[in-house]
């Protein structure tokens, strides 16, 4: 059933052998032992030149014949009833092939049990008193057409009269506490907190010889992937097949199967390539269920994909923060109470939840988190890269700097005090070798408190990456050798960006011994019956790769039984590798293709399933960001001119892309920390920036050095020793900025972002010590 | 709800045109309004209808559409001025990559959506509808333009040149071949605008320091943040193609 094997884990110069116990048939772990040829290495993706050529077709370029055209009416009130709607002038305009309305309560109930959109709600009747739906913020969905062309749909929705009973609203965070505020929902707009203890925050804190406090708050932030929501959606065979934006070819599936009453078996979806998703496209979504809905009534394929300005209403945003974070330590800064009391609105969903550093980063015996969500009329949260972390993480490093000042301590040195001790120690290699690539020995000689006092003023600031590693079971995966030499790799997987394709492709070339390029990759469809989930909470390779490996390996011992006669000898006697079948003893070859055409049945082919994490193995992701910073005390600009990121993702598959990833959680997270921010005008509770323009990411102008460094740490809990690693490098970046910035300047920054006009009040005040 | 006339900046300038397109080649007037000098292709007789002329004849020309519909106003309320197009469909012809296409569009639309919707060329994306991330640039006589901020009647008689025109997988351009290299792509949505303006910020300052490839893409979003492999990439195309000269 099972049995125990020895493997060594650790990370390179500190390795330790560990018995773990694996299922009967689980290949050769990859340990820190393996010896890879191409995992590891520097791949190109396998779909950049399509990318790179505008060859790759994502859900919006996908065209089907007599495809219509899909758009949504929105309300223009954050809170109202539909009191009336005639869109009888619509349905008769030339070119409208079918008007939805959507005044029913319960019109989008159905959709999905994960829906945090409030919509679950509204199904159990809240929302429904006066027989007409509640229209929550300024973007809810009020009607819906499908015509020849998304102009001519445009048209429609203009003709379409809807008599609203305006309610009152609340968008503001601090009045939808008040009491009185306009009730979101009929039971309140706060709801109640979601409490994590351990130890006794009373007794750390009096044991603590310093103990700072302060409020930190984050804004609303909007994912803004540049793919949109959407969907293409056609009946067809006797059921329903949708192209969709989506990180979850599965869940979306099962979404729709659900809103529909399909036997899952009926809906197909699909999705070869996706314009990011970043967490806000998991399910199918409104979009891919109104599209569908309108196919139906047309009777013809309908496309429906959202503008930028409905992408940065409906479909989802990282709620805001206001954090009140009190931490003691002892004289060495040993932490020994941390208390984290948050709230914060995700408009009509929750997840302001922001409790995970100061729950997991660091180690402290004592520790209270608070969480607290608030309604406002305003769209629905959605995760949305490493949900609550970066947010947490500002909050957290920002006082431990404090605290560091407080004790007289180096703030690296207050960290290494307390990091958490796992198995494989990455975190201790990776303060080390990022503190020296940002030149952190410099730190007292810079900033306000270095004696800097002319106009530019430069910091450095640190801050540390956790992430828990999700992924597991269930994941399914097949690996084919055709005898016309052709291997071909197959799962239910999606590829949001980040690489999937090309690292299935590097794991079956490294177990059957030819190049990634010449593996032939299928994702992205349902149809093709092998599991995965969705990709995120960086899941993605952990959970599919083991069974990638798992199916190569099959399929090559198929193979080389199949084979082995030709070069006689054995099937344990022969091996592939380098595009050959090889003897042992490297006397007798063949090439690959040549063996493969002596294939009795015309294919080796396997499935194999991700077995449960090894017991006892695993933990979670570790890293440690440190940016130098340069300060304009005249105009309060910030500029950023290098971060060192060093992050380990267990094994790293791609160097190439796995580097990306890390460079892309840095840039994302500069552009939380300097520029993004939602902006309500609170009186008409409509979005002012919902567009991206004045809703500013950040650009070329804004970039630094960006310095990645992947520390590779062996603990494998799955046979091919991945981890993931999508969200780790977001978390601390907005951290490591605003500390440096508060080094650069001698005052604590305590929001994001940090504008120009915030670094200019900070500076009007004294410095702090 | 977007409507195509109401909120955009006529100004079509693309960042890139700074560092790279010769002055020479800059066909717009004072105000950024693109005159269409171009002769009449023949294919509607209608020739020498700028934009902006265009939204004057239908009593647009403020930016305030309003709830109205363009296709219910009636004829008679036009004050009277250059040749009318539309509102219904009329036939134009485009130089796009090198061929000649002939297709039937409303006025309105843009030469985005004509490209993506009507000649199937999908490479340029629809992101912001509004000019400020660069995702659907292609390039207009040899200037990378916003395709969503640009109607299609104003380019005929130009020779667009698209991303699907640059280079194909099998045959790519050196700056493609380039990207993949260095990993200057993650989702890949950003990545056809970011090839366009390269090739024309390239064409024009074959060698670019870091600084004017950062000023020359400054136009464009990538919401995954691989900018500094894309300023790789870019800078290795340099190299590799100031070695072929």
């Amino acid at each position: 059933m099972s049995e125990t094997r020895r493997i060594r884990i650790g990370e390179n110069g500190r390795l330790e052998e560990v018995d773990v116990v694996v299922p009967d048939g689980e290949p050769a772990i990859w340990d820190a032992d393996a010896r890879l040829a191409v995992v590891g290495t520097a791949v190109s993706r396998l779909d950049g030149l399509a990318k790179a050529c505008g060859r790759a077709r994502y859900t919006s370029d996908v065209r089907l014949p007599g495809m219509l055209h899909g758009r949504i009416l929105r309300s223009p009130h954050p809170h109202a009833r539909i009191a009336a709607i005639d869109a009888t002038a619509a349905a008769r305009l030339k070119g409208v092939r079918a008007v939805l309305t959507f005044e029913r309560p319960d019109v989008f109930a159905a959709i999905a049990e994960t829906d945090e959109a409030g919509r679950a709600i509204e199904g159990d009747g809240k929302g429904a008193a006066a027989g007409a739906r509640s229209l929550l913020y300024a973007g809810d969905e009020v009607a819906a057409v499908a015509a020849v062309s998304a102009d001519v749909a445009g048209d429609a929705l203009r003709l379409i009269t809807v008599r609203y009973d305006i309610l009152p609203h609340v968008t503001d965070l601090e009045r939808a506490r008040r009491p009185g505020a306009p009730p979101v929902f009929p039971d309140g707009n706060v709801r109640p907190a979601a409490v994590r203890k351990r130890g006794d925050i009373d007794a750390g804190f009096a044991q603590a010889a310093a103990v700072v406090e302060g409020t930190w708050r984050t804004p609303v932030a909007l994912h803004n992937a540049l793919e949109t929501h959407g969907a293409v959606a056609a009946w067809q065979d006797g059921g329903l097949t949708v192209w969709a934006a989506t990180q979850g070819v599965f869940g979306c599936r099962d979404d729709l199967a659900r809103f529909f009453g399909l036997e899952a078996a009926k809906v197909r979806v699909v999705s070869d390539y996706l314009g990011g998703g970043f967490g806000a496209k998991f399910g199918a979504g409104i979009a891919a269920v109104v599209a569908a809905m309108l196919a139906r009534k047309a009777g013809a394929p309908v496309r429906l994909v959202l503008d930028r300005a409905e992408e940065n209403l409906a479909t989802g945003n990282r709620p805001s923060t206001v954090q009140s974070l009190r931490i003691g330590a002892a004289a060495d800064g040993t932490l020994t109470a941390i208390h984290l009391k948050t709230y914060g609105t995700g408009g009509i969903a929750g997840g302001a939840g922001c409790g995970g550093p100061a729950w997991n980063i660091y180690a402290c015996p004592n520790v209270l988190v608070e969480e607290q969500d608030v309604h406002t009329n305003a769209g629905p949260a959605a995760p949305f890269r490493a949900p609550g972390y970066p947010q947490g993480s500002f909050a957290l490093e920002s006082a431990l700097d404090d605290l560091a000042g407080r004790l007289g301590l180096d703030p690296l040195a207050l960290r290494r005090r307390n990091y958490i001790d796992k198995p494989a120690k990455a975190l201790e290699t990776q303060y080390a070798l990022a503190a020296q690539a940002i030149g952190w020995d410099r730190r007292p000689h810079l900033g306000t408190a270095g004696g800097q006092d002319g106009r530019l003023r430069r910091g450095l600031g640190l801050g540390t990456a956790m992430w828990p590693v999700y992924g597991g079971p269930p994941a399914d995966a097949r690996v084919t050798i055709n005898s016309d030499g052709t291997v071909e790799c197959a799962c239910g997987t999606q590829d949001i960006g980040t690489g999937t394709r090309t690292a299935m492709a590097i794991v079956t070339a490294e177990v059957i011994g030819i190049a990634p390029a010449a593996v032939r990759v299928t994702l992205g469809d349902t149809a093709i019956g092998l599991y995965s989930p969705a990709s995120g909470g960086s899941v993605t390779l952990n959970s599919i790769l083991p069974a990638v490996r798992a199916a190569a390996e099959g399929a090559k011992a198929k193979f080389l039984a199949a084979v082995a006669p030709a070069l006689g000898a054995a099937p344990g006697d022969v091996d592939l590798a380098g595009g050959e079948v090889r003897t042992r003893d490297g006397a007798r070859r063949m090439p690959f293709a040549q063996a493969a055409a002596r294939l009795r049945t015309s294919v080796a082919t396997a499935q194999a399933s991700r077995v449960p994490n090894y017991p006892g193995r695993g933990g979670a992701l570790f890293g440690a960001q440190f940016a130098e910073v340069v300060v304009d005390t005249w105009t309060g600009c910030v500029r950023v001119v290098r971060i060192a990121a060093a992050h380990d993702c267990g094994r790293v598959v791609d160097r190439l892309t796995a580097e990306s990833q890390v460079c892309g959680g840095v840039v994302m997270g500069l552009s939380t920390a300097l520029l993004e921010e939602r902006v309500i005008d609170h009186d008409t509770g409509l979005v002012l920036n919902a567009n991206l323009e004045d809703y500013k990411v950040a650009g070329t102008l804004e970039m630094p050095e960006i310095v990645p460094i992947l520390t590779e740490v062996y603990d494998p809990a799955n046979n091919a020793g991945v981890k993931g690693l999508g969200e780790p490098p977001i978390v601390p970046t907005a951290a490591a900025i605003a500390n440096a910035v508060s080094h650069a300047i001698g005052r604590r920054v305590r929001e994001l972002p940090i504008t120009p006009a915030h670094v200019l009040d900070l500076l009007g005040r004294p410095a702090e010590a | 709800m977007r409507d195509r006339r109401d909120d955009r900046p006529e100004d079509e300038r693309h960042p890139a045109d700074d560092t790279g397109a010769p002055a020479d080649a800059a066909a717009g007037d004072a105000d950024g309004t693109v005159e269409d000098a171009a002769a009449d292709d023949g294919s509607d007789g209608a020739g020498g209808v700028s934009r902006r002329d265009f939204l004057k004849g239908l009593g647009v020309g403020g930016g305030a559409v309003g709830a109205g519909l363009l296709a219910a106003r009636p004829a008679a309320a036009a004050p009277p001025g250059p040749r009318r197009l539309g509102p219904g469909p009329v036939s134009i012809s485009l130089q796009v990559n090198g061929r000649t296409r002939t297709l039937s569009i409303e006025p309105r639309v843009t030469l985005l959506d004509a490209l993506r919707d009507r000649l199937d060329l999908t490479g340029a994306k629809e992101v912001c509808d509004r000019g400020s991330c660069g995702a659907c640039t292609v390039l207009v006589d040899g200037r990378p333009v916003y395709a969503c901020m640009m109607l299609a009647l104003d380019a005929r008689g130009r020779a667009i040149t698209t991303i699907e025109g640059i280079g194909t997988p099998e045959k790519p351009h050196p700056i493609q071949q380039a990207f993949v290299e260095k990993d200057a792509l993650q989702c890949g949505f950003c990545t056809p605008g970011f090839v366009v303006a390269a090739r024309a910020l390239l064409d024009g300052r074959p060698r670019p320091t870091l600084d004017e490839v950062r000023e020359g893409l400054a136009g464009h979003v990538c919401r995954c943040g691989t900018y500094t492999r894309v300023f790789e990439a870019v800078l290795a195309a340099a190299g590799r193609r100031g070695g072929a000269s």
